[in-house]
């Protein structure tokens, strides 16, 4: 394709496993003079090339994940209190600061939700793109310029050589997002962190901003962490899906088994409260009641105090994930079904 | 890291913020005629060894204390020295002790600043607190101080000027660090990997950098009048070094019968402060409104 394409090759992509192995992670915020976990307990892998959906609503802590894995947890409020994220033999969490910041941005990238304010409005575009590349790979100026003009292209902005030195406020959010995306994948990142990069877009740019990450993330050999909150990205885009509530990982399948035989009460009610165009359907489902607060989780299944299942058991301790051929459960009722 | 770099982000935000400045300006007309007498004031100082009539310290006996005429067009004083060429050269003088000061000031200034606020916590509290103790004491009485205990010199005289602007820059930097860092730009520059050290210099410096050019144009003028007012009582430069403060003062001696001996560098200081007051307003006028919009 391009210099940037086969500049970056990934050096350690033959090394078998998963990429990114996140084994039991705790992060706890405090509040009120106590921590309280905001993610619990949440194990996936991540398979090279692969996509992973991480899917739940506002606060269940998708976001967390990533700032997780990223290193990125709020402090001194926040920290990860338990757990491991393994990432290419090393364990993320056991790193130090100065270790993580060479990691970041370089190996593993992030995409934010905002492409209006994420990008710094003083700055031309091109040079922040071209930033990363002289911070992380030490290019002289004018490589990483070219360079950055060169992913400026291949996330598709029109002409970009005489885009390069506007600044940010000249750009549409849509083309603001194409070039957050330059800038996250300017170091070949082998893994991409990407958290609701389309939910502030029309809909229309979302089908493209999809489209691009979806072809660079195959022209690139990277692996995704995608999260949303909108499960027709999901099946458009995710290999896998992970269904988050309340900070755990309640259910967790490929797209095809979660779409075909969604298992967790929570993911049949969210299932069924997307609007359907090929169904004629007088009215949504909605799902009773709230996500429980931080501070004021349930004992037992954190999910019982709205299930339409619930059962004495639930309540008396926290489900196991559990399940078979890679279609994992957290649900006492359903799993012995 | 590259250097080269590093180095050409905040000059990329400096053209920025000059742009910023510019649109300003245009919309503007005190700016200009602010920023046109100061640069030609500039020019006059610089071009004072080939402009000046004789040389500042020349004594003509015979033509001491003479009016303003052809051939001393603001007049002489009491050793028969020409004021206009002391006046193009005392311009010297002045500002570069204003300037220097001034750009010291800004540099330290603002390095405190931004760190304080991009740091936070007790770091910025403490810090805010030694500068707001720099800030209570007016600047001509701080610069007093200072000379009064190191001595008067040239050198003392800028350190002394400097030490009191630092304050107003580490305020003025601080408070958009404090808004600036919780952007959404600050957190993408982390998942990047940047240090904090880049962060402050590459990201957040050119976005404060409109604001410290506006007030570093109206400090020039404050560094100015208090050079001047040292020298008046003489704390600042020694005679026969033609310092506009001084030789309002030296013709203080004489005001009832030879006015034009203060009436000229008066005029010269009045004119040097209104036109960088000018300037200065017409830019944070300017300025303002986007400091509280965001871009």
């Amino acid at each position: 394709m391009t210099t940037a394409v086969k500049a970056g090759a990934a050096s350690t992509s033959d090394t078998p496993g998963p990429i990114l192995r996140v084994e039991s992670l705790t992060t706890s915020f405090r509040s009120g003079g106590a921590w309280h976990p905001a993610v619990r307990d949440v194990s996936f892998d991540l398979a090279r090339h692969e996509t992973l959906a991480l899917v739940g609503e506002s606060g269940c802590g998708k976001s967390m994940t990533a700032l997780s894995i990223m290193g990125l947890v709020p402090k001194p409020a926040g920290r990860i209190a338990g757990g491991h994220i393994w990432f290419e033999g090393e364990d993320l969490t056991q790193l130090d600061d100065e270790a993580m910041r060479r990691i970041r941005g370089d190996r593993i990238s992030m995409i934010f939700q905002e492409p209006m304010t994420s990008l710094n409005p003083v700055l031309t575009v091109g040079f922040q793109v071209a930033e990363a590349l002289f911070y992380h790979r030490g290019m002289s100026g004018r490589e990483a310029d070219r360079m950055a003009l060169d992913l400026l292209e291949q996330v598709k902005i029109p002409s970009a050589r005489r885009r390069f030195a506007d600044y940010p406020h000249q750009f549409s959010g849509g083309m603001r997002q194409r070039v957050m995306i330059a800038i996250a994948l300017a170091c070949r990142p082998q893994v991409l962190l990407a958290d609701e990069p389309t939910t502030a877009l029309d809909v229309t740019i979302q089908a493209e901003v999809l489209a691009l990450l979806a072809e660079l993330k195959t022209a690139y050999g990277m692996s995704m962490v995608f999260i949303t909150h909108n499960l027709g990205v999901v099946a458009a885009i995710a290999d896998r899906v992970a269904v988050m509530y309340a900070g755990e990982i309640v259910e967790i399948a490929t797209v095809r088994e979660l779409f075909r035989r969604p298992t967790h009460p929570y993911t049949e009610l969210l299932m069924r409260s997307i609007p359907r165009v090929d169904r004629n359907i007088a009215e949504l489902e909605t799902i009773q009641g709230q996500v429980p607060s931080i501070s004021a989780m349930p004992p037992g299944c954190r999910f019982a105090p709205r299930c339409p299942l619930r059962e004495p058991r639930c309540e008396a301790a926290p489900p196991p994930l559990a399940g078979r051929s890679g279609h994992h459960v957290r649900c006492v009722v359903r799993a012995g079904a | 890291m590259s250097r080269g770099a590093a180095i050409a982000a905040p000059r990329r935000g400096f053209v920025h913020a000059l742009r910023e400045l510019r649109r300003a300006f245009n919309t503007n007309i005190t700016s200009w005629i602010g920023l046109g007498v100061f640069l030609a004031i500039v020019l006059f100082a610089v071009l004072a060894p080939v402009i000046a009539p004789f040389d500042p310290y020349e004594q003509h006996i015979i033509d001491r204390l003479k009016g303003p005429d052809a051939t001393y067009w603001f007049g002489t004083d009491a050793f028969g020295r020409d004021i206009l060429s002391r006046l193009l050269h005392g311009a010297r003088y002045s500002l570069v002790i204003g300037s220097v000061a001034t750009v010291s000031a800004m540099i330290i200034g603002s390095a405190i600043g931004i760190v304080s606020g991009y740091v936070g916590g007790r770091v910025d509290l403490a810090v805010m607190q030694v500068m707001d103790v720099l800030m209570s004491f007016p600047s001509l009485i701080m610069g007093l101080m200072i000379v009064a205990v190191l001595g008067p010199s040239m050198g003392n005289l800028i350190f002394a000027i400097a030490l009191t602007a630092i304050a107003p820059f580490a305020r003025i930097a601080r408070a958009p660090t404090i808004v600036i860092k919780q952007r959404d730009f600050i957190e993408a520059c982390r998942a990047l990997g940047f240090s904090d050290l880049r962060i402050m210099v590459v990201h957040i410096l050119p976005n404060v950098m409109a604001e410290i050019l506006v007030l570093g144009t109206l400090w020039l003028a404050t560094s100015i009048r208090v050079e001047a007012s040292l020298s008046f009582i003489g704390l600042g430069l020694k005679p026969p070094i033609p310092s506009w403060g001084g030789m309002v003062r030296e013709g203080f001696e004489v005001i009832l019968d030879s006015a034009w001996l203060s009436i000229f560098p008066s005029l010269a200081i009045l004119l040097i402060i209104f036109a960088l007051n000018m300037l200065g307003d017409g830019l944070r006028d300017a300025v303002d409104p986007k400091l509280r919009g965001g871009e």
